[in-house]
Parts: C-alpha cells; sequence; structure tokens
C-alpha cells in the first residue's frame, strides 16, 4: 500500500532555513503503527529517495500525535541562488508513493 | 493605569485562570471578525498576533520590506487596536513588518500611529527594537561567542560588515521588562512568538513550561485544530494546565490535532530551544475536555545556564531579472538541457564581449525538475513545460540585458532534429522578462552567546 493512501497529512516545510521538515500524521493508531514499524522509512531509504547522505537525515517517532516526523538537512539554504522552494512546501512528493 | 499595569494588578489581587487570545499567526493576511468579536465576548486579559518569519526568505529581511499589503496590514491592526482598547488590555505584536528590522518596525509604528490620530485613540506604546549593534558582534566574534547554526558557517567580519540588516530574536525578558512599564500596546521587532504570549503569564508566576508550550500553539491562531485555520484561538492558562478553544464553532482543537501541531516547522516534536531556556514536551499531555477544546499538560521548562539569540542577517547579492516562457515541443523538451546550456554559452559571448562575466544565469524547468530537490530521472516527459530563467548580476540593467538575450537566443535556438523554426517558447504575456528588484541571502543564522540577552534589546515608550 502507498504511504499516500495511509497517512492523513504527508507535508514538508522549512524548520529554519537549512533544515526541512516532512510530518506524516495517521487518522488512527492502527495506521501510524504500521507505518512506524514499516522499514520502508529508514534513514537510508529516505537518504536514497531524497539524495542526501543518510547522517543527514532523523526520523523521529511522535506516537502522542500520532505521527512521524523526517529531518532532512537542506543542499540549499532558503532563498540563496539555486533555491527552488523557499517555504519548503512541496518537498513532500517523493513520499507519496512510497510502498509500507 | 495602562492595561498591563491593570492586568498584572488585577491578576496579582484575585489569582484565576488567565485568558489569552491568539489573533494572528501572520498579521497582515486578515483576521476574520466573526472569531475575533467571539474573542473579545470572552474577555481575555491579553491580544497577542506574530507578524513575521524567516521562512519568507532573507529579501524581506535584506531590503526592509513587508510581505503583507499596506492595506491588510493596516485593516488588522485596526481590528486589533480597536479591539484591545475597548476592553483595556494588553495588545502584543511581535517581529513587526514580516522580518523585525527597524525599517520593518518603523513602517508597522507609522501604520500604528496612523490609525489611533483616525480614531481617536490615546494609549501607552512600548516599542522593543531588535536591531543589533555591528561592533557588539564584532567583538563577540572575535570573543568566539558566535556561532553558525545548523551548519552554517563560521560568520566572518566581512559578513557582519556587509549584511544590509541583521536582527536578534528576543525571548520573554525584553517583553517582561516592557510589560513591567505599564504599556497598552507593546510592538516589538524580531522576536520568538512565545514571547509574545508567555511574557505576562510568566511575570504573574504561571508555570514557564506550561505557558511557553501555550504560545507555542496559539501563536498560529487556529492552525492547531480540525480543520486548521487562521481564526483567533482562546487558552485558559492555569497552575497545572491549559485550555485550547477556536474561536470560530467550526474548529475543533482535538488532543490529536494539538499534539501533531506540537511539531509544525520544528525539527524536534519534543524539545523547544528558546533564549532563555528549553520546553521539554516529552511528558506533555493532551485530554479532550469535550469536542471542541483540548487540555495541555505536563509542558516543563529547563533554564540555560548559557542564554543566547539568534541572529538573522541578510546580505545583497545583485539585482534579479526573470523570463518568463513555457514550451510544447517534444523534441524541445527532450533536449531542454543541451539547449539550455548551448544558450547560456551563446548569451555570455554575446553580453561579455565587452564586459565581465559577473552574473549568473539559471534555468528551472518547471513540468520536469523545476520544484523537487531530487526529481527521478525516469519519469516519462511531460507534454508542456515551464521555462523559467533567472539572472542576478551587479545591477538591474545588467540582469535585464542577460534575460532579454537570453529570450531571443532561447526563442530562436537550432537543435538538431528542429521541427518549429518560427520559434521554440510561448509566451503568456510580453515583455516576458521581469525585473524583479535587488536579490538578498541570509548571511547570517548564528547564535551568539551572551550573558544579559535582554540588554540587547532597547525599549522605548511613547504616549499616543
Amino acid at each position: 500500500m502507498r504511504l499516500a493512501d495511509i497517512a492523513q497529512v504527508i507535508r514538508s516545510k522549512n524548520a529554519g532555513p537549512r533544515r526541512l521538515t516532512l510530518d506524516l500524521m495517521f487518522a488512527s493508531d492502527a495506521e501510524y503503527q504500521r507505518v512506524a514499524q514499516s522499514p520502508a522509512l529508514g534513514p537510508a531509504r529516505i537518504a536514497a529517495l531524497y539524495r542526501v547522505a543518510p547522517e543527514d537525515v532523523t526520523v523521529i517517532p511522535y506516537p502522542v500525535g500520532r505521527a512521524i516526523k523526517i529531518v532532512l538537512a537542506r543542499k540549499i539554504m532558503a532563498g540563496d541562488p539555486g533555491d527552488f522552494d523557499v517555504y519548503g512546501a512541496q518537498q513532500h512528493a517523493p513520499l507519496l508513493g512510497v510502498e509500507i | 493605569m495602562s492595561a498591563s499595569g491593570r492586568v498584572l494588578d488585577a491578576l496579582r489581587r484575585s489569582r484565576r485562570p488567565m485568558r489569552l487570545v491568539g489573533a494572528s499567526g501572520q498579521l497582515g493576511y486578515g483576521i476574520p471578525t466573526p472569531a475575533f468579536e467571539a474573542a473579545l465576548a470572552r474577555q481575555p486579559d491579553l491580544i497577542g498576533a506574530d507578524m513575521g518569519s524567516i521562512d519568507i526568505g532573507p529579501t524581506y529581511l535584506g531590503k526592509g520590506d513587508m510581505a503583507t499589503a499596506p492595506a491588510a496590514t493596516r485593516r488588522d491592526l485596526r481590528k486589533l487596536l480597536l479591539g484591545a482598547r475597548k476592553l483595556d488590555v494588553p495588545l502584543v505584536i511581535g517581529s513587526a513588518g514580516s522580518a523585525g528590522a527597524e525599517p520593518h518596525l518603523n513602517a508597522t509604528l507609522a501604520i500604528v500611529r496612523e490609525i489611533a490620530r483616525a480614531e481617536g485613540l490615546h494609549f501607552r506604546l512600548g516599542v522593543l527594537r531588535a536591531d543589533m549593534p555591528r561592533p557588539l558582534l564584532l567583538d563577540a566574534l572575535r570573543a568566539g561567542k558566535v556561532r553558525g547554526l545548523d551548519g552554517m558557517p563560521d560568520l566572518t567580519e566581512d559578513e557582519i560588515a556587509h549584511a544590509a540588516q541583521i536582527v536578534g530574536q528576543m525571548g520573554m525578558g525584553p517583553f517582561r521588562r516592557a510589560l513591567a512599564e505599564d504599556i497598552d500596546v507593546l510592538i516589538a521587532g524580531r522576536a520568538c512568538d512565545t514571547a509574545i504570549f508567555a511574557s505576562l503569564p510568566t511575570m504573574l508566576g504561571y508555570p514557564t513550561g506550561l505557558a511557553v508550550h501555550m504560545a507555542k500553539i496559539i501563536e498560529c491562531a487556529s492552525l492547531c485544530c480540525l480543520p486548521g485555520g487562521r481564526d483567533c484561538i482562546l487558552a485558559e492558562l492555569d497552575d497545572n494546565d491549559f485550555v485550547l478553544e477556536s474561536m470560530n464553532p467550526q474548529r475543533r482543537a482535538t488532543p490529536v490535532s494539538v499534539a501533531a501541531h506540537s511539531m509544525y516547522e520544528q525539527a524536534d516534536p519534543f524539545t523547544v530551544y528558546e533564549p532563555e531556556g528549553k520546553l521539554d514536551l516529552s511528558a506533555a499531555q493532551y485530554a479532550a475536555v469535550d469536542d471542541r477544546r483540548t487540555r495541555v499538560s505536563g509542558a516543563r521548562w529547563e533554564v540555560s545556564s548559557d542564554p543566547c539569540v539568534k541572529l538573522e542577517g541578510a546580505r545583497k547579492i545583485g539585482e534579479r531579472a526573470v523570463l518568463l516562457s513555457g514550451a510544447a515541443d517534444p523534441r524541445f523538451i527532450a533536449h531542454h538541457r543541451e539547449i539550455l546550456a548551448a544558450v547560456s554559452e551563446v548569451v555570455r559571448d554575446l553580453v561579455c564581449e565587452d564586459s565581465p562575466l559577473d552574473y549568473t544565469l539559471r534555468f528551472r524547468v518547471y513540468g520536469v525538475d523545476g520544484v523537487r530537490m531530487a526529481a527521478p530521472a525516469d519519469e516519462p516527459p511531460p507534454g508542456e513545460v515551464f521555462v523559467m530563467g533567472e539572472c542576478i548580476a551587479p545591477t538591474a540593467e545588467r540582469a535585464a540585458e542577460v534575460v532579454r538575450t537570453c529570450k531571443q537566443y532561447l526563442l530562436h535556438h537550432g537543435y538538431p532534429g528542429r521541427l518549429s523554426t518560427a520559434g521554440n517558447l510561448a509566451f503568456p504575456f510580453t515583455p516576458p522578462e521581469v525585473s524583479l528588484g535587488p536579490a538578498y541571502r541570509f548571511n547570517v543564522y548564528h547564535l551568539l552567546h551572551t550573558p544579559d540577552p535582554d540588554a540587547l534589546f532597547p525599549l522605548e515608550v511613547e504616549l499616543l
């Protein structure tokens, strides 16, 4: 099943101008558990998806919010020449098709 | 007595849960009137609004411009000023004018004075400035008291000297000092959004952890609700917890929606770093009061032994001009990388015939890889693309010269297999070249370690 068919929210945004945070939120504890326990969202997989180094990826489960947070280092600081998404609000797209 | 003195006095004499209204997460984009009126009817002890963010990028900070439209900003400020003065409660606004540096704060104050004159309002206005003196920063840099945030390169004297603006993000201390001076309306330059709401309650002894957690949520108005939105939110803060309620009856603050909001725009959902300490949310609990209200408890505050201030600065990097165009030819789309590289060379040879290579020219091809940081290489080609050329050059004239030349040669560039010999581009309008004004980049994003952060943010009091 694709992540886009399980999650209630899949979003991205800057966490400061040098980092990107990807938030996954779920409507039920069961769906949250299913994704949280899946190897599909390990740092190495995320790093490959976004073509960054695995050490620049942090995955934080947040059960009280039925959410998973992924934090990435931005390759280009927000607003620097060559930036393509100043707010970082459209970097969630690669996650949509991840198979759980 | 003015509003802050009156509220402090009343709550010291007769302690009860304190009511705080988060009126807007971004003042200047509209404050829905029905929810604001509903909030006023609840007799709040403070009305607060955040007006800025670093998210909007470096150009507003560097250039000194507001992101919001002047008329919309005036409408929101007028609504808040009239409401707060009617109830005689403090109005607190942080990060004035989008980025909170001197030009942003001054522009905001000019609107506030104009509204006061037009409406016949008289009040004590407190102003907290956030501009960082350069000599102080140079001394701190030489003393090793400045460090980069999230991998930002070390600050240099050159960057300090060339920044158009450098602000510090003030915490609760300066707000408390201002509110202790009997203030009706407090307008601050660049500030932590939490300080807008947490300063007054912590002066009254409400627990700092709860006050800061509450502030972190209500600074976004009703964004923590289902469905999230920009209507005002009310928090009732007591010694053991706070209760959240949107002032729009359609919006529900549920335990999960509120908990989820704590992770918004944060790298760590359990810890929020502030100048004076850190908020620990690992034991936070969220419980439904009813289907529209949630009670929050458990946040802890840890005072820092090494207070620091976040610095933000922007430096001008040139003048920006762009070319806006589209294409629908499959061969052009298939070969766009080679075509754009070849045209860039043609342009360079022409505009650098008698001038140095003093500009950058970039393209983004929307439909292919204009948006994503890592677009997969195996996607089928799109039927249409949007092609944006962007030049940054030392002068506006030079940037315009580059994009105008680029437009002509990209339009008529011949490439192997080309069928569309009358032109490669579709322009939605002409001229398709647009001068966007000065471009900036963040050149300061650092922490300044200082034993007395409050001293960096001077207070002015003005009688209107």
